[in-house]
C-alpha cells in the first residue's frame, strides 16, 4: 500500500504559452511507494505537468513542494537531486553513445564528478540491468538496438539514479506482451522499496491492473483522482473525453464486387512470400499479425517503396508496376506510414504545407509555382473537416499533439482523394478521443467507395473498423476472414489466438 | 587484441591505405621508411595535430568551428608583435599571451551561439572575418623575418630531442613541438574519454535537448568546448610562428577547410556524437604523407588535395551507404 509521505504536492498549478491555456489550477500529490496513473488524451496537459515537475518547464503560477519543502525556482537539476526522473516518449537516448554510457550519464551528472571512471560506468549498468533482468552488451551503441530494448535502456537510466518518483510517458507502446509484464514486476518492485511511479500510458488495462489510482486531466483541468478499483475503462474514457466513446462495427454498403486492387503471390524476400489479396469499393481490409509479420513491408511494395521480386499488383484490372511513390499517386493510391513522425511529416513545417505536400502537381500555378491561396484554402478545409486542434494553417505541426499530427497526415491523402488508401497502424499512441475521430474518417471513406487496407496491432480496432481480415504470420496470409466470418461472436478470440499462434500459416509453409 | 576490437571501420580503412602508401612510397625510395622521415614530417604536421584536437571536440559536440585558424594567427602574431615590443624573452609568456587572447576569442564564439542561437558554422565564419580584421586592424600584418624574431621563437624553432641521421649524411632531429603536442592530444584524449565534460559533449553532440534533460547546461559546455579550442589555437598560433620561422600574418587563414577534412576522415561524424582521437591523428597523417611523399611517386604536390578528397569521398560513401541500407531496412527514405 501507499505510504503516507507525500514525495510530491503541486498545488494550483497553471500553465500557459502564448494564447494557450495548457494547464488550469491542477493540484496532484504523489505518495511514497504509490503507483498512479495519469490519463488524458493528448494535448490535455498531461505532459506538461510532468515537465513542470521535471522542471524542465516553468509553471505559470501555483506551488510545487517536494518532500514538503517548497521549491521556489524548480529546475532540472533541483527535480533530479529529489529523486524524481522521467523516462520522456521519445526516450532522450544518445544514440551514438554506448549502452553503459546512457545507462550511467544522469547518475554521472548528479554524483557531479568531474572524472568518470570506465569501471564504475559499466558497474551501474550492469546493475541497473540486472535490477530489470535483461541482458544487452554494455557496449552496444544505442542506435544498433531495437525499440523495445532502447525502451529498457531508458528505464535502466531512471533506475540507476535510485529514483524516489519515476514518471514513464507511454512506456509499454513498444514493448512486447512479456517485455510489459516483466515491466510492471519490475514496478511492484519499486513500490515495494518506497518508489512511486506514475504511467503516462494509452495502453490503460494494463497499467490499471497494477495502478492504486488514476488521477484524469481534460482540456487542462483535473477532472479528479479515482482508485483504481473504482473505475473501469469505458468509464476513464467518459472522463478523458466527456462523451461516451463507442465503437460501431463497420458494415460494407457497396454491391460492386470488381477489385479496385488485387495483389497476385507478390513476393519479396525476408520481408514476405506469397501474398495475395483483393480490395473492393468499400473494403475496409484489415492486416493484422505481430510485428515483423510483414504487414507493413506489404502495404511498402504496393506504394512502390519497396520493389517485390515477383508477383503482380492490378489496380482497377489492369496490371500496373509500382516503381516508386509518385507512380502510386498517380494510380491514386494513398499511405499513412506507420511512424508518423519520422516517414510521415515535415515536422518543422506548417501544417498548411503538411497537408498540401502530395497534391503540389494540382495546386502548382504558372512555371511550377505552388498556388499558395489554394493550398491555404485546402488546409484550412482540412482542418475544419478533420478537427484538427490548431490555431491557424502556419501552426508549425511538430507542436501539435500525437492525434492531430495524425489527422493533419490523413487530411493530406484525403486531398488526394485516394481510390486505395493504406493506413499503417493509425491510432498508435494517439488519445481515444482522436481515434473515435479517425475511426469514422475511415469508415467514412470507405462509405463513399474507396478501398481501405488498415494494418494494426489492436485486434479491437480491426474488429471494429474491418469488413475482411487478413492475418500474417513471419511473412505468410495464415488465413483471411470473410465478411461471413467477421460477424462471428467470438471474432475477437480467434483473431488474437491465430495471431499469437500463426498456427495455420507455419503449417502452410512446411507442406 | 582488445586495440584492434576498439578501432572502427573508418580507422581499419585508413591504416590500410596508409600501409598500402607507404610500402608503394617505400618501393620506390628506400629511405623513405626512417626516423627521419618521421621527425620531418612530424615537425610540419605538429600545428594541424594541435588544430585538429580542437575542431574534433566541436564537430562531436555536433557543432562545426573556422574560425581557428585566424584565432590561432590573432594569438601568435599578437604574442610575437607584444614580445617584440617588450623585450620579452620568456618562453612561458610568450604561450600564456597567446593562449590568453585564443581562450577569449574562443569563448567569443560560444557566447554569441548562445545567445543568438545560430548555427556554429554561420557564427564562426563571421568571427572569423572580424578577429583576423581587428587583428590587422590592431596589430598590423607586417612580416617579420627569421632574424627579428625573439630568441624564445629561434630555441622553440630549433630545439630537438633525439637526432638521426637522413640519407645525405644531415642531421635531423625530433622538434621539441612534441612536447605541446603531446600535451595536447592527451589533454584531449583525457577530457573527452576521462571526464564529465567529455561525456557531455558526446551527450549533446547525440542530441541537445536529451542532454539539457539529463542535467548538463549546455551553453556552459558550449562555451567550455570553444574556449578549449581557442586554447589549443592559441598553443598553435606560437609554434606556427616558430614552425615556418618568419611570419606572413596573412598565411594561415584559409586552411581550415584542410583541417576539417583531417577531422571529418578521421572518422568523426559532422552530424556530431561520434569521433576518435585516434581516428583524426590518422586523418592528419594521411593528410601529411600526400602532402610530403607524392614527388617520390613522381607526382607533384599538387594531387595531395586530390587524393585527400578521394579518401574523404570514399569514406564518406561508405558510411552513409551503411546508414541508407539501415534507414530501408527500417522504410526510412531520406533521400
Amino acid at each position: 500500500m501507499a505510504g503516507t509521505n507525500n514525495i510530491v504536492e503541486a498545488e494550483h498549478i497553471s500553465k500557459s504559452y502564448v494564447g494557450v491555456q495548457a494547464l488550469d489550477d491542477v493540484s496532484i500529490t504523489i505518495k511514497e511507494g504509490e503507483i498512479k496513473c495519469l490519463a488524458g488524451e493528448n494535448g490535455c496537459g498531461k505532459s506538461t505537468f510532468v515537465k513542470i515537475i521535471a522542471g524542465v518547464e516553468n509553471a505559470t503560477s501555483g506551488t510545487i513542494r517536494i518532500g514538503g519543502k517548497e521549491m521556489t525556482k524548480h529546475t532540472a537539476k533541483d527535480a533530479i537531486d529529489a529523486g524524481i526522473q522521467v523516462i520522456f516518449q521519445d526516450l532522450s537516448l544518445f544514440n551514438a553513445m554506448s549502452v553503459a554510457d546512457n545507462i550511467a550519464m544522469n547518475k554521472l551528472i548528479k554524483e557531479g564528478k568531474p572524472l568518470t571512471n570506465q569501471k564504475e560506468i559499466r558497474k551501474i549498468a550492469s546493475d541497473a540491468l540486472a535490477l530489470i533482468g535483461v541482458d544487452i552488451p554494455l557496449d552496444a551503441q544505442i542506435q544498433e538496438l531495437s525499440i523495445a530494448n532502447r525502451q529498457l535502456i531508458a528505464i535502466c537510466r531512471a533506475l540507476a539514479l535510485d529514483a524516489k518518483l519515476l514518471f514513464m510517458d507511454e512506456p509499454t507502446t513498444a514493448l512486447t506482451k512479456n517485455e510489459v509484464d516483466s515491466l510492471l514486476n519490475i514496478v511492484m518492485g519499486l513500490k515495494k522499496r518506497g518508489i512511486a511511479v506514475v504511467f503516462i500510458s494509452h495502453k490503460l488495462d494494463e497499467v490499471m491492473r497494477i495502478a492504486d489510482s488514476i488521477t484524469v486531466i481534460r482540456d487542462g483541468h483535473k477532472i479528479g483522482d479515482f482508485a483504481a478499483s473504482e473505475i473501469d475503462s469505458k468509464k476513464l474514457a467518459y472522463y478523458m473525453t466527456g462523451r461516451e466513446v463507442d465503437y460501431q462495427q463497420y458494415e460494407r454498403k457497396n454491391d460492386s464486387e470488381d477489385a479496385l486492387l488485387e495483389v497476385k503471390n507478390l513476393t519479396k524476400k525476408g520481408n514476405f512470400e506469397d501474398m495475395s489479396l483483393k480490395l473492393r469499393k468499400g473494403d475496409i481490409l484489415g492486416l493484422t499479425g505481430l510485428l515483423g509479420a510483414g504487414r507493413t513491408e506489404l502495404a511498402f511494395s504496393i506504394f512502390g517503396m519497396n520493389k517485390p521480386d515477383s508477383g503482380e499488383i492490378y489496380v482497377e484490372g489492369k496490371k500496373v508496376t509500382i516503381n516508386n511513390p509518385d507512380d502510386a499517386i498517380d494510380l491514386g493510391i494513398g499511405l499513412v506510414p506507420e511512424e508518423r513522425a519520422i516517414q510521415g511529416l515535415f515536422l518543422s513545417k506548417s501544417v498548411n504545407e503538411n497537408v498540401a505536400a502530395a497534391i503540389l502537381k494540382r495546386i502548382k500555378g504558372f512555371l511550377g509555382s505552388i498556388d499558395s491561396n489554394r493550398s491555404r484554402e485546402l488546409s484550412r478545409k482540412a482542418i475544419d473537416q478533420f478537427r484538427i486542434k490548431v490555431y491557424n494553417e502556419d501552426t508549425v505541426i511538430s507542436t501539435l499533439s500525437g492525434g492531430n499530427q495524425q489527422k493533419a497526415l490523413i487530411a493530406r491523402w484525403a486531398a488526394t482523394g485516394p481510390k486505395i488508401f493504406i493506413l499503417d497502424t493509425p491510432t498508435v499512441g494517439i488519445d481515444i478521443g482522436s481515434k473515435a475521430e479517425i475511426y469514422e474518417y475511415i469508415q467514412q471513406f470507405a462509405a463513399e467507395g474507396t478501398g481501405v487496407i488498415l494494418i494494426s496491432d489492436e485486434v479491437e480496432e480491426i474488429v471494429a473498423n474491418c469488413n475482411r481480415v487478413i492475418v500474417m504470420f513471419d511473412g505468410h496470409k495464415v488465413k483471411e476472414y470473410t465478411e461471413e466470418e467477421m460477424k462471428a461472436p467470438d471474432i475477437k478470440e480467434q483473431i488474437n489466438r491465430l495471431v499469437e499462434s500463426g498456427k495455420p500459416g507455419k503449417e502452410a509453409a512446411q507442406e | 587484441m582488445k586495440f584492434l576490437k576498439k578501432i572502427d571501420n573508418t580507422q581499419r580503412f585508413l591504416i590500410v591505405i596508409i600501409v598500402i602508401y607507404c610500402i608503394l612510397v617505400q618501393s620506390r625510395n628506400s629511405a623513405f621508411l626512417s626516423l627521419a622521415t618521421l621527425f620531418t614530417m612530424f615537425r610540419s604536421a605538429a600545428g594541424t595535430i594541435i588544430l585538429s584536437m580542437g575542431v574534433l571536440m566541436v564537430m562531436i559536440s555536433g557543432g562545426i568551428d573556422v574560425s581557428f585558424p585566424a584565432i590561432a594567427i590573432f594569438g601568435g602574431y599578437t604574442s610575437l608583435r607584444i614580445c617584440m615590443a617588450c623585450g620579452i624573452q620568456s618562453m612561458f609568456l610568450t604561450f600564456a599571451i597567446s593562449i590568453a587572447i585564443g581562450i577569449v576569442l574562443g569563448v567569443g564564439n560560444a557566447v554569441l551561439i548562445n545567445i543568438l542561437k545560430l548555427e556554429p558554422f554561420i557564427i564562426t565564419l563571421s568571427t572569423a572575418s572580424v578577429y583576423f580584421g581587428l587583428m590587422t586592424i590592431l596589430v598590423g600584418t607586417k612580416n617579420v623575418g627569421a632574424t627579428d624574431l625573439p630568441a624564445q621563437f629561434k630555441t622553440l624553432s630549433k630545439m630537438k630531442l633525439i637526432t638521426t641521421t637522413n640519407q645525405y649524411g644531415g642531421e635531423i632531429g625530433l622538434s621539441v613541438f612534441i612536447i605541446p603536442v603531446a600535451i595536447c592530444v592527451v589533454l584531449t584524449w583525457f577530457i573527452l574519454r576521462k571526464t564529465l565534460i567529455g561525456k557531455g559533449i558526446f551527450a549533446m553532440g547525440c542530441n541537445n535537448e536529451a542532454a539539457r534533460r539529463a542535467g548538463f547546461n549546455v551553453n556552459l559546455l558550449r562555451i567550455f568546448i570553444f574556449g578549449y579550442a581557442g586554447f589549443l589555437a592559441g598553443v598553435m598560433g606560437v609554434i606556427y610562428i616558430a614552425g615556418t620561422n618568419s611570419v606572413n600574418p596573412v598565411s594561415l587563414v584559409g586552411t581550415e577547410m584542410s583541417v576539417i577534412a583531417c577531422v571529418v576522415i578521421g572518422g568523426a561524424s559532422p552530424t556530431g556524437g561520434y569521433g576518435t582521437i585516434f581516428g583524426t591523428l590518422l586523418g592528419v597523417i594521411l593528410y601529411y604523407l600526400f602532402s610530403q611523399t607524392l614527388v617520390y611517386l613522381g607526382l607533384s604536390a599538387s594531387w595531395q588535395s586530390f587524393f585527400m578528397g578521394i579518401v574523404l569521398l570514399i569514406s564518406l560513401i561508405t558510411t552513409s551507404w551503411q546508414r541508407r541500407v539501415q534507414n530501408r531496412k527500417n522504410f526510412i527514405y531520406t533521400e
